[in-house]
């Protein structure tokens, strides 16, 4: 099954996801084709008219361009998910998911979909990453 | 960039006996189709998808519960992301948190393994009002 992570680009979920037999959906999945393709000089910062187009489709024109154009993104691997993981209190200050209103938005949108999500915490301890580890576990053999 | 082709970040965990060293040699002696390159943290490969794959399955093998990965969207060495050209690294910074974090996965892991039943814990809670209200009050020095 196609499991949207959050954070989009999380290295530990990527790995359990796939590690679970299933196929994680994710931001560096996404960018792959935009970074290959030659019409875009220095993605992810620059956008083609057409993400913007996109974008309007999960957020509306009052929204700032930054939401907008990282749903451009988001907004099609959440209408591909039928399941998802989100792991709170990430350090947001740092890398491309830095927008915290947009993961918000994605969040929003994923509950919307009426699809499993599991919700964790980043672990700060070995017991909790026990609990971590077992948990995305047993809810990834639920899917099956 | 074919789509076929694909780059993945293969990390080691930082309890680890391995080296991105011994990995890169041993990716090198695979004999696969991919491209191999040393990296701080591990190695960063790249070819077509299965042979990628192939490659993956059998480094994990070194260290099933220490050996991490995922996929990259920019290719192998490309210049607006190499360090060797000057490029940019944003992803970076959450990069190497999730990889210090890696050692706690690990132990995640090793229950999952042997069985284990995963122990209960505290509900994280937010600071009282109380507790706020006697920060406010405290006089510095």
């Amino acid at each position: 099954m196609k499991i949207f992570i959050m954070p989009p680009n999380s290295l530990i979920l990527y790995d359990l996801v796939e590690r679970f037999g299933h196929q994680p959906l994710s931001l560096m999945g996404a960018l792959k084709d935009r970074v290959n393709s030659k019409e875009i000089e220095a993605p992810p910062l620059n956008v083609t008219l057409d993400d913007v187009k996109l974008g309007l489709k999960y957020a509306g024109i009052e929204i700032p361009s930054g939401i907008r154009g990282r749903m451009a993104i988001y907004g099609p691997l959440i209408d591909q998910a039928e399941a998802a993981i989100f792991m709170e209190d990430a350090p947001y200050s740092f890398g491309c998911v830095g927008c915290q209103r947009t993961n918000e938005l994605a969040k929003l949108l994923v509950r919307k979909r009426k699809v499993p999500i599991l919700s964790l915490e980043y672990p700060e301890n070995e017991d909790e990453a026990k609990v971590m580890v077992v948990e995305i576990k047993e809810f990834l053999e639920e899917l099956k | 960039m074919n789509n076929d082709v694909e780059t993945r970040l293969i990390l080691i965990a930082p309890s680890s006996d391995l080296t991105p060293d011994r990995v890169a040699r041993f990716v090198h002696n695979l004999g696969f189709l991919v491209s191999v390159k040393e990296t701080c943290y591990g190695v960063v490969i790249e070819g077509p998808k299965e042979e990628v794959w192939h490659t993956l399955t059998e480094v994990r093998k070194l260290d099933p519960n220490r050996i991490f990965s995922k996929i990259r969207a920019f290719p192998m060495g490309d210049i607006r992301r190499c360090r060797a050209h000057h490029g940019s690294r944003p992803g970076f910074a959450q990069l190497e948190k999730e990889w210090k974090d890696l050692c706690l996965v690990e132990k995640g892991l090793v229950c999952l393994e042997k069985g284990e039943k995963p122990p209960e814990l505290k509900k994280r809670t937010k600071m009282p009002v109380s507790d706020l209200k006697k920060f406010i009050e405290e006089e510095s020095p």
